[in-house]
């Protein structure tokens, strides 16, 4: 099991890590062969303005780059940063950049350039992660050419894994004062040729202040939603994309590619509506019977096969904040339908006499768990939608249980914050509205002691526990397969595909 | 005059036809659940006040007639907005899509059409050759067989079994699979209309005269088959935007149909707008075109 340190130790191991490892990466891969271009395909791209991304964050990383970035085992690095030091009552952060980075306009990064891009974001950004942080943001300024010192109104903890989606870029942008055209980042590719929605052609930048990164000549990031993605790796035609899991069966049998996985997980669930209860859900007992109810194991199963994780928290086993204790307490890891029956004759519940609304997205896993509640001799309509169309009829709480998912976060803070009552796109979660519970993730998000921090999150998750606003069916890890010609390449926690100590920057092009 | 009357007709009910098609559309649109804040929303964890924020910023908080006299107002000023999913101006996005469904649409259709009268033409000609039995192969294999079907089978031999060509951008194969589709619309009416000509008066006296072959290809069974050819061609090319999309989509390709499907996706209201009102005035140009043509190469219809 991973246990992340202590925040200051994990900064300082990190800052070793990303410094030595562009030095050693080359020692150890197999002799890189310069050039050619990568043809890759994860997310799409929104928009050419990095500040205003509201998504999308599996392109932006190759061109811009943040003050931070998060390492595979889900940790902070320093990225541009070359070290950070955070005061002990975690109210002010500062920032001591690396040396020699440039953008690609040439200009060497400043901590006036690093000013410019928290004044743009904190004046103009109205939407996002990070308009929230910039609230709690007292000052920020420039001590020197290389030092850049940010005070918050109060401890917030998330912000170096929020920072890490900060894209610093050359206030010599065209569009700066206004919507970015043309981005001027430092990252180890440009963005140069953007087709909305099809394609963005980023050549290789020479002054990358990795010495010797990229090897590559160029990345073509194909950014089509379309595309049957496992069809074009198998012909060539990309060779790195994220995949579903229903095509993993006919890529494991390609000699020609290399499954892997992203760092984080997704995680799944069945909510309840939690903001308009409707019987016989509004009574936490019947939702408990649900609980026994739902097959876990088989469906976790039928969702990601042998890599699926049965749990009942936010986080995978092995994640800093997942406790084995409230694991092994879990009374439905195991389905116990006569269980269910019991509690619902208990509570005088008839289920023939109830008809319910399921909403969902369109995906064959929904329909399982659906047919594991009908099982208990519910009728329920199931409205099967688009992501739209589920998110618009999610949000006006006509419903009764609603299976979904949710995928990898930057910050444990990510999932909490939509179970919050004012909290961003809370439909998947029943909208839950419970001021205990905000007060206690709040009083996490406030904590600058890790451990004591992470018990606040354990504590907020008891409490939805206990009160049964969703059921965690389990976790699986998203797919980002490779041709097998690809080197030194290995997904990140998220689908960022650059980061301090690894991704796109490291990667070369061998024989298949 | 007759014609200049019948010709303004035409230009007249089609201009109605697109404007009609315009206001449907927009106002359809706005039935679709969710927009695009809905979209970000989804991408990006909105809160609802964003949302809201957003929506104002967009106009999409507006009342629907005032959204549509702004687009209106953009369009009568020759403009078709921008992205509100990527804020790049519309009409650069259309300008670089248009290539690429042109090359499809247009590839596939000659292909189609010059397979077509070719098989029918040598079947009309020599009805116990090779040529007889392909005309219905080719047209049993339109009706029976989807083009998204032998696109996708044609993905797995071509590009995944044999690696010859690539999926993604590959132009050949969609011009082939809709040329099939064509072909196969075309072939089987165009057959049976030469059969007839080949055994009329003027054809049987070439025959006698000894005119070659190809002459009497070119004199005179042509002529007999281009009015029909070009009739049928009108509703072909209106099929043509359905197949040419499915293409585009199942092979990568960046055309007007991925544009508008990417639009749909997003709730992109100013590009689906302006994509769906370019491909209408492209039906509607494109029937009328072929009316037109009709008319001149074969004036007994007008008359």
């Amino acid at each position: 099991m991973i246990r992340l340190d202590p925040i200051r130790r994990r900064l300082l191991l990190s800052v070793a890590a990303a410094t030595l490892l562009p030095l050693a990466w080359p020692a150890m891969a197999d002799d890189p062969v310069r050039g050619g271009v990568l043809r890759y395909s994860t997310t799409g791209l929104d928009t050419a303005d990095a500040h205003r991304h509201t998504g999308s964050i599996g392109v932006v990383q190759a061109y811009a780059e943040a003050l931070t970035s998060i390492a595979p085992d889900g940790s902070v690095e320093p990225f541009l940063a070359q070290s950070i030091d955070v005061s002990d009552d975690g109210l002010e952060y500062t920032f001591i950049l690396r040396d020699g980075v440039r953008f690609h306009n040439g200009d060497l990064l400043t901590a006036e350039d690093v000013v410019a891009n928290f004044a743009r974001v904190r004046d103009n950004v109205s939407r996002g992660w990070l308009s929230g942080a910039m609230q709690l943001v007292e000052e920020f300024e420039a001590v020197d050419q290389r030092t850049f010192r940010l005070v918050m109104t109060e401890p917030y903890a998330p912000l170096l894994n929020l920072l890490s989606e900060l894209w610093i870029l050359s206030p010599q942008s065209e569009g700066w004062d206004g919507q970015l055209v043309t981005p001027i980042g430092t990252g180890p590719f440009v963005f140069d040729e953007w087709l909305p929605g099809v394609r963005l052609h980023a050549p290789r930048f020479d002054q990358y202040w990795k010495a010797g990164l990229p090897y590559l000549d160029a990345v073509e990031f194909n950014l089509r939603e379309d595309i049957d993605k496992a069809l074009a790796l198998r012909a060539g035609d990309l060779h790195i994309a994220s995949v579903t899991r229903d095509t993993l069966p006919e890529l494991r049998a390609d000699p020609n590619i290399d499954i892997r996985f992203m760092k984080d997980t997704s995680w799944n669930f069945v909510s309840f509506n939690n903001r308009s209860p409707r019987p016989p859900f509004d009574n936490v007992r019947v939702r408990e019977a649900v609980a026994y109810a739902l097959d876990r194991p088989g469906f976790m199963n039928f969702v990601a096969g042998d890599d699926g994780v049965v749990t009942n928290q936010m986080v995978p086993p092995g994640n800093f904040y997942f406790d084995q204790a409230m694991h092994d307490a879990d009374r439905h890891h195991t389905r116990d339908l006569d269980r269910a029956r019991e509690i619902l004759a208990e509570e005088g519940v008839n289920p023939a006499d109830f008809k319910l609304r399921a909403v969902s997205w369109q995906n064959p896993y929904t329909q399982v768990a659906v047919q594991m509640v009908r099982e208990l001799g519910f009728e329920i309509e199931h409205l099967a939608l688009d992501d739209l169309g589920a998110m618009q009829r999610l949000g006006e709480y006509d419903w009764d249980i609603a299976p979904f998912g949710s995928g990898p976060r930057a910050d444990i803070f990510m999932r909490f914050i939509r179970m919050m009552s004012d909290g961003p796109n809370p439909g998947l979660w029943g909208g839950v509205q419970d001021a205990e519970f905000d007060s206690m993730v709040t009083a996490a998000v406030r904590e600058a002691d890790p451990d004591r921090r992470r018990q606040h999150y354990l504590d907020a998750w008891q409490h939805a526990l206990d009160n049964y606003y969703t059921v965690v069916m389990g976790h699986s890890q998203g797919a980002i397969v490779n041709r097998t010609e690809v080197r030194d390449w290995d997904p990140g926690f998220t689908y960022a595909p650059n980061w301090a100590s690894g991704g796109i920057a490291h990667v070369w092009l061998g024989e298949s | 005059m007759k014609q200049m009357v019948a010709l303004a007709t035409t230009l007249g009910r089609s201009a109605l036809l697109v404007v009609a098609i315009g206001i449907l559309v927009f106002f359809f649109l706005r039935i679709v659940p969710g927009d695009v804040v809905d979209v970000f929303s989804v991408e990006g964890d909105l809160t609802a006040a964003q949302a809201d924020m957003m929506r104002k910023e967009l106009g999409l908080d507006a009342p629907l007639p005032a959204q549509f006299a702004a687009w209106v107002g953009d369009l009568l000023a020759g403009e078709f907005g921008t992205s509100v999913r990527y804020q790049r101006p519309v009409g650069d996005l259309i300008v670089g899509a248009i290539p690429t469904t042109l090359v499809v649409g247009l590839g596939s259709f000659v292909f189609g059409v010059t397979l077509a009268i070719t098989l029918a033409i040598g079947a009309a000609l020599w009805p116990k050759s090779v040529f007889a039995v392909m005309v219905n192969v080719v047209n049993v294999w339109s009706i029976a067989l989807p083009t998204f079907c032998v696109g996708l089978v044609g993905i797995i031999v071509f590009s995944i079994w044999l690696g010859w060509m690539p999926v993604l951008g590959n132009i050949w194969l969609p011009i082939i699979v809709i040329g099939m589709d064509i072909a196969g619309q075309l072939v089987k009416t165009l057959h049976e209309e030469l059969k007839e000509a080949t055994s009329s008066a003027h054809v049987r006296t070439a025959r006698a005269k000894g005119v070659h072959p190809i002459r009497l290809i070119v004199f005179h069974l042509l002529p007999t088959a281009a009015p029909l050819a070009l009739a049928l061609s009108g509703i072909v090319l209106s099929g043509l935007v359905g197949g040419t999309l499915t293409m585009e989509v199942l092979f990568g390709l960046p055309g007007i149909g991925s544009l508008t499907l990417n639009g749909i996706l997003g709730r992109d209201y100013p590009l689906i707008q302006a994509t769906l009102l370019l491909l209408a005035l492209a039906v509607v140009v494109l029937n009328g075109l072929t009316d037109l043509l009709h008319t001149l190469i074969d004036p007994r219809p007008a008359q």
